[in-house]
């Protein structure tokens, strides 16, 4: 019944006006970003941050996070109105959502997602309550050996996420490593890597990193492409889909939302991941799978309940163990920070009423989320008419108003310049900058727990696989790492063979 | 030799600069013991793992084929560097009002398709938006207009 009770603190402070007002904003800003392509949530999330600096933590982490989950109610409608993903996480919505708009039934497919990502909002939403105490009760006996290795597991587990190249997704992390230890060093309290400029002795601004990486640089490149342009359909109807579309998509529902809460709680894991395992599992189960692609509603109904179940739990490792599972997690992180709370299994007992409000404040932002998607999606619609060389100067401007006000230094303006540039040259390069920002938010407290662990251990690294959490973590991330490695190896040496 | 995937090669080179030039700054900290690091331990072990990785992608753009790079269009990158120097140094001596107006108007030129009325237009309504946003709503430390204006 501790439950109850701790979901009711959470549900008092949720109801408080202020934190209702937040959490609208929150939902209200992730469906507008959700639905206009080009524009992602890590970029409004890092946009909007230092905007929250003058809230108390709680309505910040509120309406941050209803910016991430709110994107994903918003991507379907892109998807399946125009056949562009407004989100990645949408990506295999367009398949047979568009198909579903192309033969007149957009409004049930607009209506199915909105429904499946509700019904998977809500559950997820107790798989968090239920879940997150007993892992951060275990994750508060953690020493800093345990939590050295669970930090190598997780960076490890995120590389999952990242497209391409196994080995330069781990580069990246390497450089966010490094770029996370610019400043002052909290143990020795040297100033590294600053080249003598004071402004760079608080280190690199994270806001600044996700924004040049996120934002700007993923402007540019979309500006180097010819503006994508998608079939419109203008015809939506009725958005209530019929009955037997109900019955067809009921287990759909219960299937992804149960794929995407447990992809959501693994490092690496979240929104993105979740469709995709949920759209192919639908599949694989389906009685007559060559309909997928032709304007099944469940292949609809699936991955949009999957992407919004795991982009709720995947605040579990974040709330829980202080640990980030993808680049928006990373940045939460980086909000609780700069608000004074030390992110980790003690936030929950220290602060339970910015852990359950946030919990509660999610299952209200689902029932806004409803309201906000189904009646007024004709209004979204009319958004994706806005050109894209009205919207990029816009984000431009966001991004360096907000950069500046952050510590108001005019340095970190140019910060974001060079940082732009940097990143647009790593993504040429075909290197994701997702494992990049996970290493930089990771890095100091890695260092840190390392420091201490060696020595406590007078000196000898074998504390990490004598202590059996930790071993097990970083027996976990080598197997990882092998399961990863081995197809790719597979893949490229029977390349080099054909030749 | 043939580079045979040059995106490995350049990557593989630019992650193996940067972990040598972190790695010689670092030297000049004190690295101190396993038992008690000081300050260049853990730069310079990381250091040490991503130049490995990038050996290993250079090594690897010998021996597997990739993509080849894609073809560099400056001018969108270049005209948003500037856009977002300008706003900096707009902001510092101008004030808010002047550096958005530099950034839009200048920005815009990142997108070919771009029209000077129209970005005009979009500063002035973006410069009205921030400021009523910013400052009358949030209440942000940011200056509008120049010192001498007022």
């Amino acid at each position: 019944m501790e439950l109850l009770s701790n979901l009711g603190l959470g549900l008092s402070v949720a109801l408080g006006w202020q934190n209702l007002i937040y959490c609208f904003i929150g939902c209200f800003l992730g469906t507008l970003v959700g639905v206009l392509p080009g524009i992602g949530p890590v970029a409004t999330v890092a946009m909007l941050l230092p905007f929250t600096f003058g809230l108390g933590p709680t309505p910040a982490l509120i309406m941050l996070a209803g910016i991430y989950y709110g994107a994903q109610y918003g991507g379907s409608t892109t998807a399946i109105l125009v056949n562009i993903p407004g989100e990645s996480s949408s990506v295999v919505t367009t398949l047979d959502g568009h198909q579903m708009a192309r033969q007149g039934r957009a409004g049930p497919a607009l209506g199915i997602a909105a429904i499946g990502s509700f019904a998977a909002g809500c559950i997820a939403t107790v798989v968090i309550a239920l879940f997150a105490p007993p892992l951060a009760e275990l994750a508060l006996k953690f020493s800093p050996a345990e939590y050295f290795s669970l930090m190598v597991f997780g960076l490890v587990a995120a590389i999952v996420l990242a497209r391409g190249s196994l080995i330069k997704a781990l580069a990246m992390v390497c450089l966010g490593l490094l770029l996370g230890m610019i400043g002052t060093d909290v143990n020795s309290g040297a100033i590294r890597f600053a080249f003598g400029q004071p402004e760079l002795a608080d280190g690199l601004g994270f806001v600044a990193i996700a924004m040049a990486f996120f934002g700007m640089a993923d402007v540019v490149m979309n500006l180097e492409q010819p503006e994508q342009s998608g079939v419109y359909t203008s015809h939506i109807g009725s958005v209530l889909p019929t009955l037997d579309d109900l019955k067809t998509s009921f287990w759909s529902i219960v299937r992804g939302t149960a794929l995407g809460s447990i992809l959501g709680i693994l490092p690496g894991g979240g929104a993105l991941l979740a469709s995709f395992a949920a759209y192919m599992f639908e599949k694989k189960v389906a009685r007559h799978p060559r309909r997928f692609g032709e304007g099944d509603i469940r292949g609809v109904a699936a991955p949009e309940s999957a992407n919004n179940a795991g982009a709720q739990t995947s605040f579990i490792p974040m709330l829980t163990l202080g640990i980030p599972s993808n680049p928006t997690m990373a940045l939460m992180i980086g909000a609780m920070m700069i608000q004074g709370i030390a992110p980790g299994p003690q936030v929950m007992t220290d602060r339970p009423e910015l852990f359950w409000g946030l919990i509660a404040s999610m299952w209200l932002g689902n029932l806004m989320l409803l309201v906000l998607n189904l009646p007024l999606v004709g209004l979204w619609v009319r958004l994706l008419k806005v050109p894209y060389r009205l919207l990029f100067p816009s984000i431009f401007v966001f991004c360096c108003i907000g950069v500046y006000t952050v510590d108001t230094k005019i340095f970190d303006v140019y910060e974001l310049a060079a940082l732009t540039a940097v990143g647009y040259l790593l993504i040429k390069l075909d290197c994701e900058p997702a494992p990049l920002i996970l290493g930089f938010v990771l890095g100091p407290l890695m260092e840190e727990n390392l420091r201490r662990a060696m020595m406590i251990a007078q000196g000898d690294a074998s504390v990490f696989f004598s202590r059996p959490i930790s071993a097990g973590f970083l027996i976990a991330a080598v197997i990882l790492l092998a399961a990863i490695a081995a197809p790719t190896l597979r893949a490229k040496r029977e390349e080099v063979l054909q030749e | 030799m043939r580079i045979r995937s040059p995106k490995d090669f350049w990557s593989g080179l630019v992650f193996i600069a940067i972990a040598v030039a972190f790695m010689a700054l670092a030297a000049r900290y004190r690295l101190g013991t396993a038992e008690k690091m000081g300050p260049g331990f853990f730069p310079i072990m990381i250091g040490v793992v991503q130049a490995g990785l990038g050996a290993i992608l250079l090594g690897r753009s010998f021996v597997l084929d990739g993509p080849p790079l894609e073809r560099m269009r400056l001018p969108p990158l270049a005209i948003t560097v500037v856009a977002v120097v300008l706003f900096g140094i707009a902001l510092s001596w101008l004030g808010l009002a002047a550096a958005i107006a530099a950034l839009v108007i200048v920005g815009a030129y990142a997108d070919r398709s771009s029209r000077l009325v129209e970005s005009i237009a979009l500063a002035a309504a973006l410069i009205f938006f921030s400021v009523a946003m910013f400052v009358w709503v949030l209440g942000l430390p940011l200056q509008v207009w120049p010192d001498w204006w007022t």
